[in-house]
């Protein structure tokens, strides 16, 4: 291949799938954290247990193939992917080799480059290795083996990434296409990286860095590497083929080990489990059931009237993006952005909540929004509202009559309120007397509380400065 | 102690049959009920030392049953013990035990091997006094070569036909289980508990199991019998080769035509295309066996790879021989000539049978060329001339072919001979009815 730019990257993803058991027995793939508890003889590798390949896996697997517009083989076939090391139970890995389960498709990131995508494949997880007292120190290892057997999607793009903000872009419009596609949870799911990274100064040769997690950490990890090899070339060091380790603590990289040849895994075709017939009729039906994706998303948003940048914001969020897909067909489209946009994403923040962890649901937003727009209640009520909602399911219309919480649109009442305030904070009135714009402020302030927000504050601050 | 109880220890004392055995196990109601099931050591029998016949897998008792245990436990059976094999089923005579297990010896004549893998399965089912019904495993030719060396019947059916969950594996694209026995109607009882399809192996069959009691009086009149007459020549014993064409008159006084057919791609290349696939899975099978979740351990010392090495030096020679030739087999560099080239000459293999099945519903052919050989000629085989024994049954091994053992007569000295059937991918009725009229 010919490479032009000053750095080239090319990813190996692996992603681990949401399913309710593991890739090859009924074990469950989450849950009771007590070490080596999620396991049986076919996740242990006891002698006679055999695999049985869980179909959930690889319909989740040909979501993502399909939404990357990848070419999909005609038939399933894992391969037994041969090494010694503690994690593996059989001490080799049922993974996916000459035939992978998708190849040639491709992801497109934020700015519209298409990043070529060699193949995706099923995999098994490995057991995990638990060093007690840090990986130097550690006299011994103990093996959990929960995780073993867990379903892996392993994504391998072509090196056409050229820079590390350009792998961070990638990893991004990718977990977002995984959480579309319900495949995958960030908050549960081990998403993990290996980069190949090669820069212009030392005619590419290429390094590999290994354990990254996270899209956060792949471009500070990018970064790293970058930064190390031209320093090396700087300062006249070759840069050898080398598989190098990633440390997220520590922000620093270490040489695994050096290549002198390609790994042998004595690959052959796993003998225990059939091919399986990819057949285009189960393929149509998984692409029917898959919802439209963020970027097809986005662009329908800005078609409607808002601008690019809040269609591709919205978008992104597959909860927000469904929940301004039936307001913004009640209110108008700018008011529902604006508040999906700013005002939820805020209030979820302080909550420390998801949306789907809530009770607000379209409906609410609709009648909020229908209210606000109404002058009926002010944005500030409205924002109470929305903090309530997070824990409590209300009647919208009911509680704002309940609590009595319709904006003061009577100006006499007004006025009173306005008064009242002037009276209580003789100091500001001086202030702004004396020319401080700024002390008027306070006394607004004292307006909303006495109407317990439900005054609008341009308006007092017009009958405030006709008062004085 | 009961009677069998007591004449099972002291055949086992005799003749070292068994790797396990059980005193007082339990028999329910069902169609085997008092009927005693030995069990090859390589099936996994809960609560049961199964070590299949290895050292490495000392002190192992699974956590689960094997799907066919679960299967003759529900039919009654009493689960008498583990008989004894080559190690993983790596061998024609059961003389590649684990390190400082004992060899199995043949209950016709002590100074002969008998057969293998199987071997204990066989020798016990011979020397039984009782309602005996043993449970075999076949990746070669491991059911058959024993029979005829003990002069039982073994049966080997379609791969996939009876379910391997709970085998533990030699090459898991021939492995298979089957009944031995004394009679038909025991492998037909046998053959009726055990196949079907299991959701535990994704390899077992869909389709319907028949009612194989009924196969054994049907009439063989008009059936279409080939004969391997290459498989009667040079190299073959001629009291062999003579008492397995009177078992063929025997047919053909019963109504069966008989027609000559050669197989020239199975006859060259079966023997090597087999030990190809058979070690280069092999050789991934056994990776697991590792002294860290089971069997045997060493003291943990070194680095992991050191400590696999030490507690790995417990296979026998046989073993560490197939994991070498079988890892060179699937190298990259070699993979191409050997493993990938071997899984073509298997197709061509699996092809050239079915075209002999469009003319003749059967097989025959000497199971294996001579009787049960003595120990000491064993000794001066080489692992080629070894493995040179399996010319006759790796071919319907590896197209995954129903075929069956059955006994004769003997050689001057008394040795059993066997006779061989295969019969097309499912077809186990028709052996079944063949086998009734020899």
């Amino acid at each position: 291949m010919k490479f032009t730019s000053d750095v080239v990257i090319g990813l190996e993803v692996h992603i681990e799938l949401k399913t309710e058991t593991k890739l090859f027995c009924g074990c469950s793939r989450t849950g009771s954290q007590e070490p080596n508890s999620r396991t049986c003889e076919i996740c242990l590798g006891h002698p006679g247990s055999k695999p049985v390949v869980n179909k959930k896996a690889i319909e989740f697997a040909l979501k993502l193939a399909l939404a990357t517009k990848s070419q999909i083989a005609d038939t399933l076939i894992f391969s037994r992917k041969s090494y010694f090391y503690p994690d593996l139970s059989k001490n080799y890995q049922i993974s996916q080799y000459e035939l992978p389960l998708a190849e040639k498709g491709h992801l497109t990131l934020s700015d519209g480059t298409n990043i070529n995508l060699t193949r995706i494949h099923l995999e098994e997880d490995p057991a995990s290795l638990i060093h007690p007292s840090g990986l130097a120190a550690s006299q011994y290892v103990l093996i959990d083996y929960n995780r073993s057997g867990n379903p892996l999607v392993e994504l391998v793009t072509e090196p056409e990434m050229t820079s590390p903000g350009e792998a961070r872009n990638f990893m991004k419009q990718l977990i977002t296409i995984l959480e579309y596609l319900e495949i995958f949870d960030s908050d549960e799911c081990i998403i993990k990286a290996d980069a190949n990274v090669s820069i212009k100064e030392s005619n590419y040769q290429r390094v590999e860095v290994k354990n990254i997690t996270g899209f956060k950490e792949i471009e500070r990890a990018l970064k790293y590497e970058v930064a190390r090899q031209q320093k090396a070339v700087k300062e006249d060091e070759k840069i050898q083929a080398e598989t190098r380790s990633w440390d997220a603590d520590s922000g620093t990289s270490t040489t695994l080990r050096l290549k002198e040849s390609e790994e042998e895994y004595g690959y052959i075709i796993d003998p225990d489990l059939v091919q399986i017939e990819l057949t285009e009729e189960w393929t149509k039906k998984i692409e029917q059931s898959m919802p439209e994706l963020a970027h097809e998303k986005s662009k329908k948003f800005s078609e409607q009237g808002i601008s690019e940048e809040m269609a591709s914001i919205i978008s992104k969020d597959k909860s927000l993006a469904e929940l301004y897909e039936a307001v913004s067909k009640k209110v108008d489209p700018d008011l529902a952005a604006k508040w999906i946009r700013r005002e939820l994403p805020r209030v979820l923040k302080f909550a420390k909540k998801k949306l789907d962890d809530t009770k607000i649901k379209d409906h609410h937003l609709i009648e909020l929004l229908t209210s606000i727009k109404a002058s009926k209640i002010t944005e500030t009520v409205g924002q109470k509202i929305l903090e309530t909602l997070v824990h409590t399911d209300l009647d919208i219309k009911k509680h704002i009559k309940d609590e009595k919480l319709e904006a003061v649109a009577d100006s006499s009442e007004l006025e009173t309120h306005c008064k009242a305030a002037i009276k209580e904070a003789p100091q500001a009135v001086e202030d702004y007397k004396a020319g401080n714009e700024k002390s008027l402020n306070f006394i607004v302030g004292l307006v909303m509380k006495a109407t317990r927000g439900q005054a609008s504050p341009p308006e007092v601050l017009e009958v405030l400065k006709k008062l004085l | 102690m009961t009677k069998r109880a007591d004449d099972l220890k002291k055949i086992n004392k005799e003749l070292h049959l068994f790797n396990a055995l059980d005193d007082a196990p339990k028999s329910t109601k069902g169609p085997l009920k008092d009927i005693a099931v030995s069990v090859k050591d390589c099936i996994c029998v809960r609560g049961m030392e199964s070590r299949a016949g290895s050292a490495i897998l000392e002190g192992y008792t699974p956590v689960f049953d094997a799907t066919v245990i679960e299967r003759i436990r529900k039919a009654g059976a009493a689960i008498i013990g583990k008989t004894a094999q080559d190690a993983f089923g790596f061998g024609s005579f059961s003389v590649n035990v684990g390190k400082d297990m004992q060899i199995p010896k043949n209950p016709v004549d002590k100074t002969r091997s008998c057969g293998g893998s199987s071997g204990g399965a066989a020798a016990i089912t011979k020397a039984a006094e009782f309602p005996h019904i043993a449970l075999a495993e076949s990746t070669g030719g491991s059911i058959v070569a024993p029979a005829s060396f003990c002069g039982v019947i073994g049966f080997c059916p379609t791969y996939g036909r009876v379910s391997r969950y709970g085998l533990m594996d030699y090459a898991n694209s021939l492995d298979k289980i089957g009944p031995m026995a004394k009679s038909m109607e025991e492998i037909a009882t046998m053959m009726q508990i055990i196949a079907g399809y299991d959701e535990k192996d994704s390899t077992s069959l869909q389709e319907p199991v028949p009612d194989y009691t009924k196969a054994l009086t049907r009439k063989i009149k008009g059936l279409k019998i080939g004969v391997l007459k290459n498989n009667f020549g040079e190299g073959v014993d001629i009291e062999v080769a003579e008492k397995v064409a009177d078992g063929i008159q025997k047919l053909q006084d019963q109504g069966a035509i008989v027609e000559d057919i050669t197989l020239p791609i199975t006859e060259k290349y079966g023997v090597a295309c087999y030990y190809l696939l058979a070690m280069a899975e092999a050789s991934t099978n056994l990776a697991k066996y590792s002294g860290l979740r089971y069997g045997k351990q060493e003291k943990i010392e070194g680095t992991f790879n050191e400590y696999f090495e030490s507690t790995r030096d417990t296979f026998n020679t046989e073993a560490k021989r197939r994991i070498i030739i079988g890892t060179f087999a699937r190298m990259a560099g070699f993979r191409d000539a050997y493993y990938l080239q071997a899984t073509k000459v298997r197709t061509k293999i699996i092809d050239e049978y079915k075209k002999a099945f469009k003319k003749v519903d059967i097989l025959i052919s000497p199971t294996m060329p001579f009787v049960a050989p003595k120990f000491s000629d064993i000794k001066k085989l080489s692992p080629l001339q070894h493995y040179q024994s399996d010319i006759m049954t790796v071919g319907p091994n590896l197209a995954g072919l129903p075929h069956m053992s059955i006994p004769v007569g003997e050689d001057k000295e008394g040795m059993p001979i066997g006779l061989l059937i295969i019969a097309d991918h499912l077809q186990e009725e028709t052996l079944m009815k063949v086998g009734t009229k020899l």
